[in-house]
């Protein structure tokens, strides 16, 4: 009984047929959501100018006061002097230093509000979602398991985990969401004393960066604001002398990490379709195998005596 | 039937045939390897105890730049692709009709079954927040797009429904043969589950087929952070390959290793069915991985001198060293070589499936990843638990196949040397087949 090649070409064609229907009716509009990430009606950010902040870290103070965590003094048990973003730490002043003595410059890290968002995209329960409206990427602590998946798939290594404790939790910068609620701006944008970091929706600071950069030609790397269109195009932009990878923001190129690794991975799953329809076929050669299985398991039973063993 | 049909059965050719899965008998369940397997796991229960109160910091190595530890990236990642035997030598033995590998089902379907519950226990353990995994209860609480949530919610539904079902007619054999008032009781059910049976074993594929793909999957995200002689789109595709030949190798290699040390007889048809196959497999995967790379343009990495390119190397040098002595047993029949090309194909396929996640994972900033000495013992102990209850399983159930004479055979050793032991109620009545008369309470 083994399967016969007329009955494996009509399972093939029996599944496989409806299956590429499925796959070329879905593909259309999965490509139409590849290419343009919608930007949320109100969607909010930070413009960083790397050129004009001088590492001062009123910034990183502010933070976390603003979001209500303790200094995090764990360096040298004196001064909060975190060496990384970490699980007491949304906001970090960096500095880049080339050996070679050319132009420096400091860097603010924090989460860039994707437009696609990689860390929501692999969030097994929606525990970190895009606000619809603010496109701000918020963290639900009672959808949360913990996985520290989003730890690994944020291309610019934002969200943290909370290494102690029972109950430990994922933090990255929330844009001070529960201040604009109040009417406030983020914690970091009240303090900076140059204006180099600043809030506002992105069209506006849009306009701001391009602005800078027309009225100094020259100034800024590639003339180009990071984060316009940089994976898929990110809420909080940035300005910089020096190449933007140097400040630990990679070129990803202007398609989001999402849709770029996911994209088959969607495809073959979209509405369910192929799955469905393998199952159907799998189910019918199976049905069949089991008939001739048991028959022949019969057949030994009454030879040897023995029950039969399914 | 007559005992002299039993007495002397009708295999006299001399070559063995699996006829018939016999459960381990003569042997204690209790011995000494028995008590370190149970004491390890008993110790990896108390460090999980601590781990949940402490956190995951303070047990593990893991840090922010290695948000994954070897709970995930071996027990889950690799350990789970060993224990695929019951989705591949299902599918050749189902779908495919290679009929003869049947004898090895049981064996796959146990093993499987060890393999899945042990990493889904550790799956569990490793989430920071365990409690909130009742959202799997909620489809549309369910992020559809997420390899994570693919893994963790089809895992989970394939170990605790076709998995755990395809493992129940041992269980009902026993029964059976335990006492004849529970026959029509069993009889009933076992009618009822076939009627599913086709059902069951198609979703036992399917899910399978997706889940260890979209372990693969998962890395897909990580982008650049992975050494590109790993990340590429068909990573799914790939991770599913080496499921097939490891967990064929960890089916018949198991298989091969139980008969050496409870000195039963090998069938070499069925043994050179599985090696025929797995062989293929390895070579079909190096092929297209191979080709991946050179299709990519990553090959030119591969010649570096660094750590990705040695681990590179060694993964494919021991997959493509027991492929090629799988072949070589085929031809010379030597059963030496085949358990080593089993067992060699089967590590490099583990160091694949480990390398995207650790070897071969770049974290900005660089940093290391080592594991703690009690993440191992956890990460060991709950493998000690698998071991540990496949040494008692295949002790008391039928799942190891063997020729028929080995039934009868344990029929007479129950009969006569062990007579007072309770349990023997499974030989009592299998020794005279479905002779009622000889019953006598
Ligand atoms: S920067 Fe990272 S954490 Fe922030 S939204 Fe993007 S992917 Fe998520
Ligand atoms: S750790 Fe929490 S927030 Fe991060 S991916 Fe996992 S469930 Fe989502
Ligand atoms: S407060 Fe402003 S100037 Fe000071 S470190 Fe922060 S961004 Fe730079």
């Amino acid at each position: 009984m083994d399967i016969t090649r007329r009955e494996l070409i009509s399972t093939i064609a029996k599944t496989g047929v409806p299956a590429a229907v499925a796959v070329s009716v879905g593909a259309p509009s999965l490509h139409a959501e590849t290419e343009n990430i919608p930007v949320p009606s109100a969607a909010v950010g930070l413009l960083y100018d790397a050129s004009i902040c001088i590492g001062c870290k009123a910034c990183v103070s502010a933070c976390a006061e603003a979001n209500d965590t303790p200094a995090d003094t764990r360096s040298d048990a004196l001064h909060q002097a975190p060496n990384d973003l970490n699980d007491l730490t949304r906001n970090i002043i960096k500095l880049y230093k080339p050996e070679d003595g050319s132009i420096s410059s400091f860097v603010k890290r924090q989460c860039m509000q994707c437009l696609d968002p990689a860390c929501a995209a692999g969030c097994p329960f929606q525990a970190l979602h895009k606000d619809p409206e603010t496109g701000i990427v918020g963290w639900t602590a009672e959808q949360c398991i913990g996985c520290r998946y989003c730890t690994i798939t944020c291309p610019y290594h934002v969200p943290r985990f909370q290494w102690q404790g029972y109950n430990p939790r994922v933090t990255k910068c929330e844009l001070c969401s529960t201040r604009l609620e109040k009417g406030l701006r983020p914690g970091c944008t009240t303090v900076c004393p140059t204006g180099a970091v600043i809030f506002g929706p992105r069209t506006v600071l849009l306009d701001e960066a391009h602005q800078r950069i027309r009225k100094n030609p020259g100034r800024y790397y590639q003339e180009r604001v990071y984060g316009e269109r940089d994976n898929g195009g990110t809420q909080c932009l940035y300005l910089s002398r020096v190449p933007f990878e140097k400040l630990g923001l990679p070129e990803l190129g202007v398609e989001s990490v999402p849709a770029k690794t996911l994209r088959w991975q969607r495809r073959l799953y979209q509405y369910f379709a192929l799955p469905a329809l393998l199952y159907v076929g799998l189910v019918q050669v199976i049905r069949k195998s089991l008939k001739g299985h048991e028959h022949e398991a019969h057949e030994r039973e009454k030879e040897t005596g023995l029950r039969a063993q399914l | 039937m007559s005992t002299a049909t039993i007495n002397n059965p009708a295999d006299t050719s001399g070559k063995t045939r699996w006829e018939r899965a016999v459960p381990v008998y003569g042997f204690p369940v209790v011995n000494r390897t028995f008590i370190v397997l149970v004491g390890m796991t008993l110790l990896a229960f108390l460090l999980t105890a601590y781990r949940e109160l402490a956190g995951l910091g303070p047990v593990s190595g893991m840090n922010d730049a290695y948000g994954w530890g070897i709970w995930k990236t071996f027990n889950v990642m690799v350990l789970t692709a060993l224990g695929s035997g019951a989705f591949a030598v299902g599918i050749a033995a189902w779908v495919f009709r290679r009929k003869r590998l049947h004898a090895l089902m049981r064996m796959a379907l146990l093993t499987s079954f060890l393999a899945y519950a042990c990493g889904l226990l550790l799956l569990g353990i490793d989430a920071g927040r365990p409690w909130n995994f009742y959202w799997i209860v909620f489809p549309w609480r369910w992020n559809f797009h997420s390899p994570l949530a693919e893994v963790a919610i089809c895992m989970s539904i394939y170990a605790m429904i076709p998995l755990a079902v395809e493992n129940i007619p041992p269980v009902l054999e026993r029964l059976w043969y335990f006492d004849s008032r529970l026959r029509p009781g069993v009889e009933r059910l076992e009618r009822g589950l076939h009627k599913f049976f086709p059902w069951i074993i198609a979703a036992a594929y399917l899910l399978p087929g997706m889940h260890q793909s979209s372990l693969g999957a998962l890395m897909l995200l990580a982008g650049e952070r992975v050494h590109p002689l790993w990340q590429t789109p068909w990573l799914p595709l790939l991770y599913l390959g080496a499921a097939t030949f490891m967990s064929f190798g960890c089916v018949a290699g198991t298989t091969m290793l139980c008969c050496v040390v409870w000195k039963r007889a090998m069938d070499m048809e069925v043994l050179d069915e599985a090696a025929r196959i797995t062989s293929w497999l390895i070579f079909g995967w190096l092929g297209f991985r191979l080709l991946d790379i050179l299709f990519r343009g990553a090959l030119g990495t591969a010649f570096h001198f660094d750590r990705f390119a040695g681990v590179f190397w060694l993964e494919m040098f021991t997959v493509a060293m027991g492929g090629w002595m799988l072949r070589r047993s085929l031809r010379t029949h030597e059963t030496r070589y085949m358990f080593l090309g089993y067992v060699l194909s089967s590590l490099g396929g583990m160091v694949y499936r480990f390398s995207p996640t650790t070897l071969a994972f770049r974290p900005n900033p660089e940093s290391l990843y080592f594991p703690s000495a009690i993440e191992v013992l956890v990460s060991l102990g709950f493998i000690c638990m698998g071991i540990a209850g496949f040494l008692l399983i295949v002790k008391r159930f039928g799942i190891l196949p063997a020729p028929l004479q080995e039934w009868h055979d344990m029929a007479s050793y129950f009969r006569f040397r062990r007579p007072y032991i309770r349990w023997t109620g499974y030989f009592k009545y299998g020794y005279f087949g479905d002779n009622e008369e000889t019953e006598s309470d």
